[in-house]
């Protein structure tokens, strides 16, 4: 990888975690980042924490510099200046973008519109089911589905857009090398070796820190026309990347839980706030006014080959997820019978089985 | 002067005759006793004295030595006494002292010369029988513990006095009447009724056929939910104790000394609840002189594990194998025992750190590592020993006052005995008297599915990823509907009632 001086000393603040506010400061005070990197033992920068000062110091020689690139080569991990054509135009707008990003995988896909896909990490079946049918949805319309590669709602996002082949771009809040939740390492290899793209702004091995992930929210909201908000707690992730985006100016969007579910009060809050109601993907894909591909919704599924008891276990469980015994009550069959039903039509396929005991419909 | 009394000490569970021999000789004035004994029976030579003094004897004047024979074996505890001092007090009666070859003495004795109970008496008396003594004279306390033994003479004495006139002939003792085992068996109600369990119909379900079955059973529920509730249930829907495992399980409790005073044999089957903190060698026995432990104490019937993830790690390891072979070998620097340990293992364990996980009604407010770490507390091969697997909701007080009453235990208890038969004659002549014995090959030998319900295992396999084990618990569980409904072949109902109490770790341990 060939970098200019210039790209040089951004790689050398970048890697010393420099924020991007601070580094826009910097520059400004130095005319320039190699200006910077020429006068930085002459000159004392100010407001740089301790940590990021050991960093500098360290890596303040060109063969260490140069170690750094080859280090980022032998991963295949590739950088994006601000001042690259290929960087998102959108990102490029928002108050303190990123002056350089780390990433894996193929760019193109942040070229067509994205749309980001945020929640909770740990979902309901629903909102599970709600982030992957949606993603899936986008995707076939050819969106880009942007999420932040973490448990739950999106991981739902990114293997729903994996399973039709679409564009999905994950952006996390530590290094690449060091994913965070660690099980989603084979996840992260599988969207950059597919047509999506694995972005961080943290240097290559930057552990995940918590307070990296609402300023890693703001780059989801930033290269996104739109998110989708689909399930969390008034206080969440979440909630913040919405905040984020509002305040970027991109459109928002919530998907309805039911009332009282603790993992809805976030989405309900902001559809009160005014929102836009999600139902499917073409809700979103109207309100942006991108022409969806997709073929007509199909029609409920119909189970006719049903045994007369099964046909009444599916049509108490569309109302609410039951356990055995509340279904012996509301259909007054005794439980061993309801076992054997219920065993058979999970085997296939018809329902599935939550945590508690609980049976819900599947969503396939 | 040489006198001699017949005793008996004990070795894990079971007795062996000691010979006591006094001899009283010129000399310094001196008591001793040789033939290894522990720091309890060196005691016992102050007790001896105050005993026999406070009942009206004299003691020898002289060197008094007193040898219990084999002088090799160390000698523990203080059931020794009764015949120590019997052997002293014949070598001055001016009576001579009756039948002494061929009656066994047991008890400790109090310094007024009473007689105090003992551990190990059903052992002892076990002993007895099989060296050919007739006679038996041992502790009020311990006489019920023994009256069910055939062709010994049981004569339960208060006091020392009583004891020796008995010996002389002056004032014989009452004998102690045999207690047959099945009027022991007198149908006392049972304790924990499945009656007053509400709901909970996949658990009530899953108990029965743990308990037709022999299966263990793991459950995974919300606090509150029942769990212990159920467990306590279980030995009252298991059959009756039968005499050689009443016999069995009287002899551990009784050589631990678990035994209530005055208590006969034990016609109920036990029911061990260890605390979490409970170490390794108090579960699987242990201790300087090998003690049975509650794997042991349970036996023939239910060890209950609350809070599983809680109990240390090493201990649950250790359960692994007893709960496998049936037995547990200890082995000691002062020697080996055996204890039988054919326990059904019930677990009971939160599905999370905060116990909500799952639950329909409270919010679980751990994070998913909290989660995967408790649950890692647990390991594979123990799993894999749980054949049935439930989970259970908590119920609301609305289902506990709306519901109605259930089926009582004594309805289950005969279906499950009925389907014990059935296994009983399957495997008559093998040594396995339960499906959940079953290894591989028995598996394959024994186990006939229908083909529907082949074809729905299969399905299951597929769909949800099962290991080759769980392929096995299953088939294993489905055999025990199957002898629940009285089906010879597996059904396809039978097959999907299996499949339900299969493994949780499909969501949990993933």
């Amino acid at each position: 990888m060939e970098l200019s001086m210039e790209q040089r000393c951004l790689l050398w603040l970048s890697s010393a975690e420099i924020p991007a506010s601070r580094a826009a400061s910097l520059i400004a005070a130095f005319g320039s980042a190699q200006t910077l990197w020429e006068r930085y033992q002459t000159s004392d920068c100010p407001r740089i924490v301790p940590k990021s000062k050991q960093v500098l110091d360290d890596l303040y020689s060109d063969q260490k510099m140069s170690a750094l690139i080859r280090q980022l080569d032998e991963k295949h991990v590739r950088l994006l200046f601000a001042d690259d054509p290929s960087y998102p135009p959108l990102l490029r707008e928002i108050k303190d973008p990123p002056y350089l990003l780390y990433y894996a995988g193929h760019l193109d896909c942040l070229k067509k519109p994205c749309v980001a896909i945020v929640g909770t990490r740990t979902p309901s079946d629903y909102g599970r089911h709600m982030a992957k049918s949606l993603a899936a949805g986008l995707c076939n319309a050819g969106v880009t589905v942007v999420s932040g590669l973490a448990k739950g709602i999106d991981y739902a996002a990114h293997t729903g857009a994996l399973s039709v082949q679409g564009c999905t771009a994950g952006i996390l809040g530590s290094g690449i090398n060091h994913p965070y939740p660690s099980e989603h390492t084979p996840l992260l290899r599988q969207i950059a070796h597919s047509k999506g793209v694995v972005i961080s702004e943290y240097p290559l091995d930057a552990a995940p820190m918590p307070f990296h992930f609402p300023h890693r929210n703001r780059i989801i909201s930033g290269c996104c026309v739109g998110i989708i908000f689909v399930e969390g707690r008034i206080k969440s992730g979440g909630m913040h990347t919405v905040t984020a985006a509002l305040d970027q100016g991109r459109e928002v969007f919530a998907v309805p839980g039911q009332t009282g579910y603790i993992g809805a009060e976030g989405p309900l809050a902001i559809i009160r706030e005014g929102a836009r109601l999600v139902t499917s993907a073409e809700d979103i894909l109207e309100d942006l006014a991108l022409s969806p591909l997709m073929p007509a919704k199909a029609p409920p599924k119909q189970h006719p080959d049903l045994s007369d008891l099964q046909q009444r276990i599916i049509h108490a469980l569309q109302i609410q997820p039951a356990n055995i015994d509340e279904l012996s009550v509301s259909l007054s069959v005794s439980p061993q019978d309801i076992m054997t039903e219920i065993s058979i039509m999970e085997i296939t396929g018809l329902i599935h089985r939550e945590a508690g005991n609980n049976f819900s419909l599947s969503h396939q | 002067m040489l006198t001699k009394s017949i005793t008996c000490g004990l070795d894990g569970v079971r007795g062996y005759p000691v010979s006591v021999e006094a001899y009283v000789s010129n000399g310094m004035v001196a008591f001793d006793i040789v033939g290894l004994p522990s720091a309890a029976v060196k005691e016992s030579r102050d007790r001896v004295r105050a005993a026999m003094i406070n009942s009206g004897y004299e003691f020898p004047f002289g060197k008094v030595t007193v040898n219990l024979a084999p002088a090799d074996v160390r000698k523990e505890g203080t059931s020794f006494e009764l015949a120590v001092a019997v052997a002293l007090i014949s070598g001055k009666s001016s009576k001579p002292f009756q039948n002494l070859n061929s009656t066994m003495l047991l008890g400790e004795l109090s310094l007024e010369g009473r007689l105090l109970p003992i551990r190990g008496a059903l052992g002892m008396a076990i002993t007895a029988v099989e060296n050919g003594i007739q006679c038996l004279i041992l502790p009020c306390e311990n006489a019920k513990e023994v009256a069910c033994i055939d062709g010994l003479q049981v004569y339960p004495a208060e006091t020392l006095k009583q004891v020796c006139e008995h010996l002389t002939g002056e004032k014989h003792l009452q004998k102690q009447e045999t207690l047959s085992f099945v009027d022991l068996q007198t149908t006392r109600p049972i304790r924990y009724d499945m009656r007053e369990v509400k709901g909970q119909a996949m658990a009530r379900a899953a108990l029965e056929v743990a308990a037709a079955g022999g299966h263990n059973l793991l459950m995974v529920g919300v606090p509150g939910s029942g769990k212990t509730m159920l467990a306590r249930c279980l030995p009252g829907i298991l059959p009756p104790l039968s005499y050689e495992e009443a016999l069995e399980t009287t002899l551990i409790h009784s050589a631990s000394g678990e035994l209530p005073a005055d208590s006969s044999l034990m016609t109920e089957r036990p029911f061990r609840s260890p605390h979490h903190n409970t170490s390794m060698a108090a579960m699987i026995g242990g201790g300087a002189k090998a003690r049975p432990g509650e794997v042991s104490l349970a036996h023939n019937g239910v060890l209950f594990l609350d809070e599983l993830p809680e109990f240390q790690r090493n201990t649950l390891e250790a359960l692994r194998q007893p709960i496998e072979d049936g037995f547990v070998s200890i082995t000691r620097v002062s020697g080996q025992n055996q204890y039988p340990s054919r326990s059904m293992l019930v677990a009971g364990m939160n599905p999370c750190p905060c116990g909500n996980y799952g639950s329909k009604r409270k919010n679980c407010t751990c994070s998913a590592s909290d989660i995967k770490r408790y649950l890692g507390r647990i390991s594979g091969p123990l799993l894999d020993r749980l054949d049935i697997q439930v989970e259970m909701d908590a119920v609301t007080v609305e289902e506990i006052e709306t519901s109605s009453l259930q089926e009582d235990s004594l309805t289950i208890r005969k279906r499950v005995i009925a389907a014990r038969k059935r296994q009983l004659k399957r495997y008559h002549g093998t040594s396995i008297y339960c499906n959940a014995q079953l290894d591989q090959q028995g598996l394959e030998h024994w186990c006939h599915m229908e083909p529907t319900a082949k074809t729905l295992l299969m399905q299951a396999v597929d769909r949800f990823d099962m290991s080759m084990r769980a392929y096995a618990r299953v088939r294993k569980v489905a055999m025990t509907i199957a002898d629940l409904q009285e089906h010879d072949r597996i059904t396809m109902q039978d097959m999907a009632k299996a499949i339900q109490f299969r493994n949780v770790d499909g969501r949990y341990w993933k």
